[in-house]
C-alpha cells in the first residue's frame, strides 16, 4: 500500500511541474499573445492589435501569484479555457481524442502483439535462422527517424504507386457516417500511418522481449521445467514468457509518453487530425491556451497509464507490493 | 525515431561490472571487436564522423551557394540534385554532417555525464539524497517527451544552443535510473569500504573509486542516449523548431518538406537527409547492440549447442 | 500541419474618396443602378454576364489555412472570419483595391449603402442604406443593424479590428441611425482616410440575433449559423468541409436574373500544404489559392483551362534599424540596396512568382498611375554599392568585409520569421548577393512571437518583413502603406525602422488633408523620393495575392485584363462576395 501511496505523491508532483513549465513558459517569452497571434492572421489591419489584446485579455494586470493559483485551480475543475477560435479547448480536444485513439491504441497495441510475440519465439529459437537476421534488422527499422520511414511510405504508397492517399483522416468531400464506404474511407487512410507507427515500434518490441526472454530462458527455473520434461510450449510460455513480460509491462506504460511523441510525428508527416496534430498547430498559430490543455492532457494521460501499469504489476508481482 | 527499448542496456543489469582490472578490460574490448555487429557500427560512424571533419575533400560546391540550376535531378555536377533555390543537395548534406553530428555528442556527453552525477550518487548516499533524486529522476522521465521538447523549443530563441538545451533536459532522466541500480549494487563493495575507512569524502569516492569501474556502463548509456537524441533532434528540425539557417540534416529534411519534394519530384533533396540521420542512428544502434551482447553473455550469438567454452 | 510557406501578403487597400468625385461617385452609383435595373440585370461594374440565368455547378476552394474548422462563423473573429465575410456577411460598399488607383481615384461601388456624403469638413459621413434587402432568415435590413454593428464595438471592443472608435484610438465618436434609410458617423478629426475602414472592412450584422446576446461578448459569439445578407449561406459544416448554398433572397437576385449562379460552394480544410497542392493539381478544385511548386508543369499544364494570376500589392524587403550606429548611415543602406538584384532574389527565393520591387515603394501595375518612374534609382550595380561604400570611409578587411574607421564591420544579424520557405530561400540569395559586396549577414530565424515582437520594439538590426507584418492589409492607395511604415506615430508598431523625420510626417498629414488626387499624386511622388534618397526600408519583393483558377466549367473570373475583385479568398475581404456574385456556371 505505500509502494502505491508514494507512486500517488510522485504523479501528482509531476502533474504539479508538468502545469507549472504550462503556465511559466509562455510568461517568460517575450511579447504578447496577441502580438504573436496576429503575425499569424492574413489579411488584417496592423490596427487589430488593440482589439486581440483586449480579448486575450493582455493588458488586465492581476498578481502573478493569483493568475497562477487561478490557472492550477481551473485545471483541476477540467477548464481549459477556449482556444482562438472561441470553442472550448475541451471540445477540440474531444475532438482530436478518436483519431490519435483509433490510429495509435491500434497501431501500438498490435507493435506489442506483434513485437512481442516474434520477441518470444526468436529468443526461443536461438541462433536459428530468423534469430540470425530479424533482430538486428527490425533493431536498425527502429531507429530510422519515424517521420522518415512515414515519408517513405508516402513516396512509395502514395506519389509513386498512388495507392493509398498521401493524408489526412477521410475523403473532403465525405460526410461522416456510420456507413461502410465512409469506414473504409477512414480505413484507408489510416493505413499509411498506421504502418509507420507499427512498423517503427514493433522493432522495439521485439528486441526488448527477446532480450527479456533471453535472459528469463537462462535462469535455473526454466532448466528445472526442462528438466522435469514439461512439454515446451507450457516452458516457453507459462515459465519464460509470463516472467519474461512483467518488466515489459511498467516499460510499456512508460514507453507511452515516447509513442505519444511519435505520433505527434506521424500524424504531422500525414496531416492526420488527432490530438498530435492539434498540439503542433496550436504551437503555430500560438493558440496558447489549447498547447497548454493538450500538454496538461499528454501528461495526464501518461501519468494514468503508468498508474495503472504499477497497480497491475503489484497485484500480479508480489514483489513488488513489498518494495 | 528510435524509441529507447526498457531492458536493452542489459549489460548495466550486473554482468559489465567488475573490480578494476585490465585483463577484463582488456577482453573486453577483443570480443568487442570481433562482434560484426560493433563492427559495423564502427565503421559507420567512423565514416560519418570523417565526412564531418573533413568536408571540403568530398565537395568542391559551396553548399550555401545558391548559383545553379534550380530543383535539378541528380546528375554529375549535382550528385542529388539541386534544392529549389538551386544550392547543390549533396555539399549541403557533406557540410551539415558537422552541425548534426556535434549536436548529437555533446548533448550524448552531457546527459551522460549528468545521469551519471544523480544516478550514482543518488543510489551512493542513500536515504533522503536517494528519494529526492530519485523523485527528480522519475518526473522527468514520466513527463511525456516530445510535447516537452516542442513546447521548450518553441518558446526558446531557436538554434543550436536551444536544441542542446532542451535535448539535454529530456535526456538524462533513463540512464540515471539504470545507473543508480547500477550504483546500488556497489555499495556494499569491498574497495568502497576501504575507502571509507580510509575517510575519503564522498565526492572523492564518487568520481575516483566508483565511475571507473563503470566505463563500459557510460559508454553503453552514452550510446543508448546517442540513438535517442539523434531521432529526437532530427524530429524537432524536422518540425521547423530548429534554425533553418543552420545547416543540419534536420534542417535540410525541413526545407525539403517544406517545399513539397517528394510530391514535385525532386526525392533525393528530402530522401538524403532522412538516410543519413537513419544511418547515424543505426550506427549507435548497432554499438549499442553489440555492448549489450558483450554485458550480457546470454545475448551473445548462440554458438553451437556442442560448444561449452562459451562464457 | 505546416504553416504556409510563402510570405502571403495579401492586403484589401482602403480608398480614401476624394471629395470632388464624391458627388460623381453618387450620380454614378444612382445612373449604373437605374441602368442595371433598366436592362434587368444588378450586376456591378466590371464584367458581367447575366446572359443566361442558370444556376447550377459546384465550387470548390483551395486554400490550405492550416487548421479544420471548428465551424464558427463570427465575422468579427480575425481568425476564421475569411469564412464568412462576402460569403454571408457583406459591407456598406465596396473598394476594388487594385483598380482602385488606376483612375488616380477610388471608385466606391454601392454594396449596402447606395451612396456616402461627407460634410462639416470630412467630420461627418453620411450613408443613405440600400432598400429592400433582407437577412437570410427573412428579416427586413435596415439602417438600424448598421447603426447598431458599429454601436456593438463600443460594448465589446474586441470587434473594434480597424480601431476606428475614440476608446480604441481612432477618430469615431458616435454612430446613429437617421431616419429609415440614413447612418451618420461622427468623427472628431477630418477622417477621409478613414472611409474605407468604415465603408468596405465592417460587415454588417443583424441586430435582431445579436442584440439578444450578452453584449460584452460579442466576440466570442460562436454563431454557427450566420445570418447575413450575402450571397450564400452556410449549408453545412464539418471540421473538414463548409457548404455553402445560395441565398435565395439576395438583394442582387432579379426576377429571371438569379444571383449568385454557382449552386454549391464548398470550402475544405487542408490539413497539409501539400494535401491542397495535389487537390488543385488533380483538378478537384477550381478557384486555387496556393503558390503550387514548379506551377507550370504541376498545375497549369495539367488542364485545358487554367491561369494564375498573382497580383501584387504589398512590399517585402529588409528592414533596417535605424537606431544602429552603422545602419543610421545612409551610405551602408544605399550600398545593400544597390549590392541586391532582386530579380534575382524573386526569381530563386519567391520561383518567380512575385515581381521584384522597386525602391519607390510603389507597388506595380496595382499604383501605376502614382509611380515615377523618373526617380526610380533601383539597379543592382554590386560595384557602384562597394564605391558609395568606399566614399563613405569604409574600407575592405582582410576577410572581405567593409570596416569603418574604428574598425566595426558591417556584419549584421537578419531575422525573419520561421515558417516561410520562400522568405528563407530569398535571404540565401540575399546573403550571397550582399557577400558579394563585403557585407555580411546572419540570418536568424525567429518564431512569430519573438519576431513580432522584436520588430515592434526595434531588438534587431536588420529585418526581413512585409510592410504592415507578414500577411497583412495595405491599402487601395500607396499612402496606406508607406504611411505604416515611416510615419513617426508608429514607431513601436508597424514602422519597424523607427524612421523619424517630421518632413515625411508632414508629408502624410498633407495627403490626408486634401481629397484633390493631383496634390496627392504629388505628395505621393515627394514621399517616393524619400524613398530612393533616404532608404528608410529596402523593398526587395512584392508580396502577391495567390491565385489560380479553373474556368473549365466555371466563367466570371477575374483576370489580370479585368481585375473587378481581389482575388485572395483567404483574406476577409469583401472581394470573395463580388467574385461568387459574378461566377457562372458554363456549359
Amino acid at each position: 500500500m505505500t509502494y502505491l501511496r508514494r507512486r500517488l505523491g510522485l504523479f501528482l508532483l509531476t502533474l504539479w511541474a508538468a502545469l507549472t513549465v504550462n503556465f511559466a513558459l509562455p510568461r517568460l517569452m517575450p511579447g504578447n499573445e496577441a502580438q504573436a497571434v496576429l503575425a499569424t492572421l492574413h489579411g488584417v489591419n496592423p490596427a487589430a492589435l488593440h482589439a486581440l489584446e483586449i480579448e486575450f485579455g493582455v493588458n488586465v494586470h492581476q498578481n502573478i501569484v493569483l493568475t497562477y493559483l487561478q490557472y492550477l485551480g481551473n485545471c483541476f475543475t477540467g477548464q481549459l479555457g477556449v482556444d482562438h477560435y472561441g470553442i472550448p479547448v475541451v471540445t477540440g480536444i474531444v475532438q482530436a481524442l478518436p483519431w490519435t485513439l483509433g490510429l495509435v491504441g491500434i497501431a501500438t497495441v498490435l507493435a506489442f502483439l506483434i513485437g512481442t510475440l516474434v520477441g518470444i519465439l526468436t529468443a526461443w529459437r536461438r541462433g536459428g535462422r530468423m534469430d540470425a537476421f530479424l533482430p538486428p534488422l527490425l533493431f536498425i527499422v527502429s531507429s530510422f527517424p519515424i517521420f522518415f520511414m512515414g515519408l517513405v511510405l508516402i513516396l512509395i504508397f502514395g506519389v509513386v504507386l498512388n495507392w493509398l492517399p498521401i493524408g489526412g483522416n477521410y475523403n473532403i468531400d465525405a460526410t461522416p457516417s456510420l456507413s461502410l464506404p465512409f469506414i473504409g474511407d477512414v480505413i484507408t487512410h489510416a493505413i499509411l500511418p498506421g504502418a509507420t507507427l507499427v512498423v517503427v515500434t514493433a522493432g522495439l518490441w521485439i528486441f526488448t522481449m527477446r532480450n527479456n526472454m533471453i535472459t528469463t530462458l537462462a535462469e535455473d527455473y526454466v532448466k528445472m521445467g526442462r528438466a522435469k520434461g514439461l512439454a515446451p510450449w507450457r516452458i516457453m510460455l507459462d515459465y519464460a514468457a509470463r516472467n519474461a513480460i512483467l518488466p515489459n509491462l511498467t516499460g510499456f506504460a512508460m514507453q507511452l509518453g515516447f509513442v505519444l511523441g511519435g505520433a505527434i510525428l506521424v500524424e504531422y508527416t500525414f496531416s492526420y487530425p488527432g490530438l498530435g496534430y492539434l498540439f503542433y498547430t496550436s504551437t503555430t498559430l500560438h493558440d496558447l491556451p489549447m498547447m497548454q490543455g493538450l500538454f496538461l492532457f499528454y501528461t495526464m494521460a501518461v501519468l494514468v497509464c503508468v498508474l495503472g501499469a504499477d497497480l497491475v504489476t503489484a497485484l500480479v508481482d508480489p514483489r513488488t507490493r513489498d518494495a | 525515431m528510435a524509441i529507447p527499448a526498457i531492458g536493452s542496456n542489459s549489460a548495466l543489469s550486473g554482468a559489465g561490472v567488475s573490480a578494476p582490472s585490465t585483463s577484463v578490460r582488456v577482453r573486453f574490448l577483443r570480443t568487442l571487436f570481433s562482434s560484426k555487429k560493433a563492427t559495423a557500427g564502427l565503421v559507420i560512424l567512423l565514416v560519418i564522423s570523417f565526412v564531418a571533419a573533413f568536408p571540403g575533400l568530398l565537395t568542391h560546391d559551396d553548399p550555401n551557394a545558391a548559383i545553379y540550376g534550380i530543383e535539378q535531378g541528380p546528375s554529375l555536377q549535382h550528385l542529388l540534385g539541386t534544392t529549389l533555390v538551386g544550392q547543390d543537395v549533396f555539399s549541403q548534406l557533406v557540410y551539415g554532417t558537422r552541425l548534426t553530428l556535434v549536436i548529437v555528442v555533446v548533448v550524448s556527453v552531457i546527459a551522460t555525464v549528468l545521469s551519471m552525477i544523480i544516478g550514482i550518487t543518488a543510489a551512493y548516499l542513500g536515504g533522503l539524497a536517494d528519494r529526492s533524486l530519485s523523485l527528480l529522476t522519475d518526473i522527468f522521465l514520466i513527463i511525456p517527451t516530445l510535447p516537452l521538447l516542442i513546447v521548450l523549443a518553441f518558446y526558446l530563441p531557436s538554434g543550436v544552443s536551444t536544441m542542446i538545451l532542451v535535448l539535454c533536459l529530456t535526456s538524462w532522466a533513463f540512464q540515471a535510473r539504470q545507473l543508480r541500480s547500477q550504483g546500488l549494487s556497489l555499495r556494499s563493495r569491498d574497495f568502497l569500504a576501504s575507502a571509507r575507512v580510509r575517510g575519503e569524502r564522498p565526492l572523492y569516492i564518487i568520481l575516483v573509486e566508483i565511475v571507473p569501474t563503470m566505463t563500459s556502463l557510460l559508454a553503453a548509456s552514452f550510446l543508448g542516449v546517442a540513438v535517442y537524441v539523434v531521432g529526437f533532434a532530427a524530429g524537432l528540425q524536422f518540425l521547423g523548431l530548429g534554425n533553418s539557417s543552420e545547416l543540419t540534416w534536420g534542417t535540410l529534411l525541413y526545407q525539403a518538406q517544406a517545399n513539397d519534394a517528394l510530391i514535385s519530384g525532386n526525392v533525393w533533396w528530402e530522401l538524403s537527409p532522412g538516410l543519413a540521420v537513419a544511418l547515424l542512428g543505426a550506427g549507435f544502434a548497432l554499438l549499442n547492440y553489440a555492448f549489450d551482447e558483450i554485458g550480457n553473455p546470454a545475448l551473445r550469438p548462440a554458438r553451437r549447442r556442442r560448444d561449452r567454452s562459451a562464457s | 500541419m505546416r504553416k504556409p510557406t510563402w510570405g502571403r501578403a495579401p492586403t484589401h487597400l482602403a480608398a480614401a474618396l476624394p471629395r470632388s468625385h464624391r458627388k460623381l461617385v453618387t450620380l454614378l452609383a444612382g445612373t449604373a443602378t437605374l441602368l442595371a435595373a433598366a436592362c434587368g440585370g444588378t450586376t456591378s461594374a466590371g464584367s458581367s454576364t447575366a446572359s443566361s440565368s442558370s444556376v447550377g455547378g459546384k465550387l470548390v476552394i483551395d486554400s490550405y489555412m492550416g487548421t479544420t474548422w471548428p465551424c464558427t462563423f463570427n465575422p468579427f473573429n480575425p481568425a476564421l472570419n475569411f469564412l464568412t465575410v462576402g460569403f454571408t456577411y457583406e459591407t456598406l460598399e465596396y473598394i476594388n483595391d487594385l483598380k482602385a488607383s488606376s483612375s488616380g481615384s477610388s471608385l466606391a461601388q454601392p454594396w449596402l449603402a447606395t451612396g456616402s456624403a461627407w460634410s462639416n469638413n470630412y467630420e461627418t459621413l453620411t450613408f443613405t442604406i440600400r432598400s429592400g434587402v433582407k437577412w437570410n432568415d427573412g428579416q427586413p435590413f435596415s439602417a438600424a443593424d448598421v447603426a447598431y454593428t458599429f454601436n456593438a464595438m463600443t460594448t465589446s471592443a474586441a470587434l473594434d479590428l480597424n480601431a476606428l472608435w475614440k476608446a480604441d484610438g481612432g477618430p469615431l465618436t458616435a454612430v446613429t441611425a437617421q431616419g429609415s434609410n440614413q447612418v451618420a458617423f461622427t468623427f472628431d478629426t477630418p477622417a477621409q482616410t478613414y472611409f474605407y475602414y468604415v465603408a468596405d472592412q465592417i460587415p454588417i450584422v443583424p441586430e435582431h440575433i445579436w442584440s439578444t446576446l450578452d453584449q460584452t461578448k460579442l466576440a466570442s459569439y460562436t454563431d454557427s449559423h450566420p445570418i447575413g445578407t450575402g450571397p450564400y449561406k452556410v449549408g453545412s459544416c464539418t471540421q473538414a468541409n463548409v457548404k455553402y448554398v445560395p441565398n435565395t433572397d439576395y438583394w442582387q437576385s432579379t426576377p429571371g436574373h438569379p444571383v449568385p449562379r454557382i449552386a454549391e460552394v464548398d470550402y475544405p480544410s487542408f490539413l497539409g500544404n501539400d494535401q491542397a497542392n495535389l487537390y488543385l493539381t488533380e483538378g478537384q478544385a477550381q478557384w486555387g489559392a496556393q503558390p503550387v511548386p514548379n506551377i507550370k508543369t504541376a498545375y497549369l499544364n495539367k488542364g485545358p483551362d487554367r491561369y494564375m494570376w498573382f497580383p501584387p500589392v504589398l512590399n517585402v524587403g529588409i528592414f533596417p534599424n535605424l537606431d544602429n550606429p552603422l545602419l543610421s548611415n545612409v551610405a551602408v543602406r544605399q550600398a545593400i540596396s544597390l549590392a541586391l538584384d532582386r530579380s534575382n532574389v524573386a526569381t530563386r527565393g519567391e520561383s518567380g512568382y512575385e515581381p521584384a520591387a522597386s525602391q519607390t515603394g510603389i507597388i506595380t501595375p496595382t499604383y501605376q498611375s502614382w509611380y515615377d518612374k523618373s526617380i526610380d534609382n533601383t539597379a543592382y550595380d554590386p560595384t557602384k554599392a562597394e564605391q558609395v561604400l568606399e566614399a563613405a570611409g569604409f574600407t575592405k578587411g582582410s576577410d572581405g568585409i567593409y570596416q569603418n574607421a574604428q574598425g566595426q564591420q558591417l556584419s549584421f544579424t537578419l531575422q525573419t520569421v520561421s515558417g516561410f520557405g520562400d522568405w528563407d530561400a530569398s535571404l540565401v540569395v540575399i546573403t550571397q548577393e550582399l557577400k558579394a559586396v563585403g557585407i555580411q549577414i546572419t540570418v536568424e530565424d525567429e518564431n512569430s512571437g519573438p519576431y513580432t515582437t522584436n520588430l515592434e520594439s526595434g531588438n534587431f538590426q536588420l529585418a526581413y518583413a512585409g510592410s504592415g507584418g507578414p500577411y497583412t492589409a495595405g491599402g487601395p492607395t500607396p499612402y496606406y502603406e508607406l504611411r505604416g511604415d515611416l510615419y513617426s506615430s508608429n514607431i513601436g508598431g508597424t514602422n519597424y525602422s523607427h524612421y523619424n523625420s517630421p518632413s515625411t510626417d508632414a508629408l502624410f498629414n498633407a495627403y490626408a488633408a486634401t481629397t484633390n488626387v493631383s496634390q496627392q499624386k504629388q505628395i505621393i511622388d515627394q514621399i517616393e523620393q524619400v524613398m530612393v534618397s533616404d532608404y528608410p526600408f529596402i523593398p526587395v519583393t512584392q508580396g502577391v495575392d495567390w491565385y489560380t483558377y479553373d474556368a473549365s466549367h466555371i466563367g466570371g473570373w477575374p483576370t489580370a485584363s479585368d481585375p473587378y475583385a481581389q482575388p485572395a479568398i483567404y483574406a476577409p475581404l469583401e472581394d470573395a462576395g463580388v467574385i461568387l456574385d459574378h461566377l457562372y456556371p458554363t456549359n
